[in-house]
């Protein structure tokens, strides 16, 4: 039953006063869904990648270069997917508790970007693309991995937004 | 101009030793002797060649870019040297620990020399990041 008392004005204080400043649920930041979305797929992208690293690695998979993996190339994988496997954890570290994500996403990306270019010098002479089609797939699809690392940095949200 | 961005005199110190060190490993690079390259033409001493090619052409960029940054755009500086931090530490533990059985640099004491104060690169810039990163904010 409605109190004759209260005017819609005393309403509207008690609602306001009770809403943004004041609320719990407020606390923590919410990010758009395009940064989960992208958040994800670069999740799921390097989680492929690091396994196709170890398939690779261990000549599981049929290609038609045998001498692939006889040129210290073998090694470069096994180490790259160990450093990105620990990037990828601080990655996801630094989003669950919103503390220097710009930094770790950035020191990501820098990463990403020289092993991008040290394959491309070092290995360019003796990796085709037909050697191994399914890791081939990954590195030619790596600029794809670059431009979201690089959108995630850019709309990652790191302080509460006041209306 | 430098009073405007007000940072520490380390700050200064840090970044001319970090300048110091790229122009020092451009000109050893430029007066690499040809008797040095025909005495070890093997292939890792020629994709090494390639590779480091390629990483002082980075280095030119950045240290020709970086002033025009930290200057103008004092905002993104932070950004930008953590990015060439994050990048001189990739680099270092790609040479030591990645790519250490195919790379290999060509004998001569400079670029030993060079290759030994690495760590002091890394040690300036990232005094250089931590600096930019943490220092309190203005209130203008």
């Amino acid at each position: 039953m409605k109190d004759k008392n209260t005017n819609d004005l005393e309403f509207r204080s008690i609602l306001g006063d009770a809403s943004d400043k004041n609320s719990n649920d407020k606390d923590y930041i919410v990010q758009s869904s395009t940064f989960r979305l992208i958040f994800s797929f670069i999740n799921l992208y390097t989680l492929i990648l690091i396994v196709l690293f170890f398939i690779v690695t261990g000549n599981l998979v049929e290609g038609v270069n045998n001498n692939f993996l006889e040129s210290g190339f073998s090694y470069v994988l096994s180490a790259r997917a160990l450093l990105l496997l620990l990037l990828l954890i601080s990655f996801n570290m630094s989003a669950y508790f919103n503390y220097g994500f710009k930094y770790v996403c950035l020191i990501l990306l820098v990463y990403m970007i020289n092993s991008a270019i040290d394959n491309a010098v070092l290995f360019s002479g003796f990796m085709h693309l037909t050697d191994r089609p399914y890791y081939s797939a990954f590195n030619v699809t790596r600029p794809l991995f670059i431009i979201a690392l690089f959108w995630v940095f850019i709309i990652h949200r790191d302080k509460i937004q006041n209306d | 101009m430098f009073e405007d961005i007000k940072l520490s005199k380390f700050f200064w110190f840090s970044m001319s030793i970090a300048y110091a060190f790229c122009f020092s490993a451009l000109y050893t690079y430029a007066t690499i002797p040809e008797y040095v390259l025909e005495l070890n033409n093997t292939a890792q001493i020629n994709i090494t060649m390639k590779l480091t090619t390629v990483r002082l052409v980075i280095v030119a960029i950045a240290l020709l870019t970086y002033p025009i940054i930290l200057f103008r755009f004092f905002k993104y500086a932070k950004y930008f040297i953590v990015a060439l931090t994050a990048w001189a530490v990739t680099v270092y533990i790609d040479d030591y620990f990645v790519l250490s059985e195919i790379i290999q640099y060509p004998e001569r004491q400079l670029f030993s020399l060079v290759q030994s104060l690495r760590p002091i690169l890394i040690a300036s810039m990232f005094w250089m990041s931590i600096e930019l990163v943490f220092r309190p904010l203005s209130l203008d």
